[in-house]
């Protein structure tokens, strides 16, 4: 009968950590991004992709996918190894704010460099064709 | 020289797994735009100078440009040097990195640069003007000139930025001899730009979104004992970059000495290609 107060108690510490667990997973849910591109400020999602829609930026954005990101990121964006699969949920939901902002920016640290010397007109036109892929 | 331009050119035949570099089109200036990690890009720069007081000559760089890390790339340089009615001879070997301290894009970029240098006098690539470096260091004989050795560390503190399209580039260079001498500082600043910003939606070559365009000043700010811009070597130079589809990159920079210490003509020249996942290819061959 000792045990019975530890036994209610554990019970219901692990019925609070798993509701937590719940909750957190379905925030993610709601919009499910890589944590990386997730950093972008917030002033970068709204940012407005100039060329959405247009079928020439998405070629000339899939001519740039080749030069720069097919090496890392595969022929079909489908990744490899540590680079990320960008055809996923995860990438395509972001916006494309987030996108250009990440193109921008890179994540240095994990390997993915910083785009920032393609002029952003040309990184534009590769988010248009990354978000042709969806 | 022509075994070097050979030997890029061999790459650029027989090594199909290529990437596009997204570089500037400098010689002397450096801009925060690291190698791509796990690539490799070998490049030739030869320079053709004229000497007052001396005979012509032309110098060349081989350099091995590595991505260790997106923050990290390091690059190991063979120099070498032709003077015209005199000899032909290796002239040292440079090793050099470049560090991103700061993670994310900011309006100006920081890069640190440490370089050692083990060259003879009779080195006369000038990928980097400090001290008091004038032409006249550059006429004695090769046979004179190689009996110096000189075992240099060189720092720079670049700074970079992209705006519109354009790459505005500040490098603040300090030198030291490490068997003697006072600290020598330099300068390089370089701006370019794509002659077209939008790519278009087909492959090309000869169109304008291919070629890059810009200049660069170059010289020497004296040393710790006397900072001065007077008395050292100062130049402009023009720049125009091509990049080519099959990834390799050609690279042209006429440049004119500024005052009596410079030449009065240099010309220089570049080819590079740019071999994606250098190591990864290694590890494939050794299995």
């Amino acid at each position: 009968m000792k045990s019975l107060p530890i036994l209610i108690c554990l019970t219901l510490t692990i019925n609070f950590a798993l509701a937590a667990a719940a909750q957190n997973r379905e925030s993610k849910l709601v919009r499910d991004v890589l944590p990386a591109i997730a950093k972008a400020p917030a002033e970068a999602l709204a940012w407005k992709n100039p060329y959405e829609g247009q079928p020439d930026a998405v070629l000339a954005g899939e001519k740039l996918f080749r030069q720069h990101c097919a090496e890392c990121h595969g022929e079909d964006a489908r990744g490899r190894g540590r680079a990320a699969n960008l055809r996923s949920p995860s990438v395509q939901n972001a916006t494309p704010g987030e996108l250009a902002w990440f193109l921008r920016n890179g994540n240095l640290r994990k390997g993915m460099p910083s785009w920032s010397g393609l002029p952003v007109q040309r990184q534009w036109q590769i988010v248009t064709y990354l978000k042709s892929l969806h | 020289m022509v075994i070097e331009c050979a030997f890029v050119a061999a790459a650029c035949a027989f090594l199909p797994p290529y990437s596009a570099a997204q570089g500037t089109p400098y010689f002397v200036t450096y801009s925060h735009r690291l190698e791509e990690p796990g690539n490799l890009e070998i490049e030739v720069n030869p320079v053709f100078a004229s000497q007052g007081g001396g005979n012509d000559f032309l110098a060349a760089t081989t350099e091995f440009e590595y991505g260790v890390k997106a923050w990290w790339t390091s690059e190991f340089y063979l120099d070498g040097q032709s003077t015209f009615h005199d000899s032909t001879l290796f002239t040292g070997f440079r090793w050099e990195n470049h560090f991103r301290p700061l993670m994310r894009e900011h309006w100006i970029n920081p890069v640190v640069y440490v370089e050692y240098e083990n060259v003879s006098e009779a080195d006369k690539t000038m990928i980097e003007v400090t001290g008091f470096d004038s032409q006249s260091d550059h006429a004695p004989p090769n046979a004179v000139l190689r009996q110096a050795k000189d075992h240099e560390m060189e720092t720079r503190l670049v700074l970079s930025s992209d705006f519109q399209g354009w790459n505005v580039s500040e490098n603040f260079i300090a030198e030291k001899n490490l068997g003697h001498d006072p600290w020598e500082f330099g300068y390089a600043v370089g701006a370019s730009r794509p002659l077209r910003l939008v790519a278009t939606a087909r492959p090309c070559t000869f169109c304008r979104e291919n070629f890059l365009a810009g200049a660069e000043f170059y010289g020497g700010l004296g040393t710790s004992w006397k900072l001065t811009t007077s008395g050292t070597s100062h130049y402009a130079a023009p720049i125009l970059g091509w990049q080519l589809p099959s990834g390799a990159t050609l690279r042209i920079s006429p440049g004119w000495g500024l005052n009596g210490a410079s030449h009065h003509f240099v010309l220089r020249w570049g080819v590079s290609y740019e071999v994606s996942g250098f190591v990864n290819r290694g590890k494939g061959l050794l299995r």
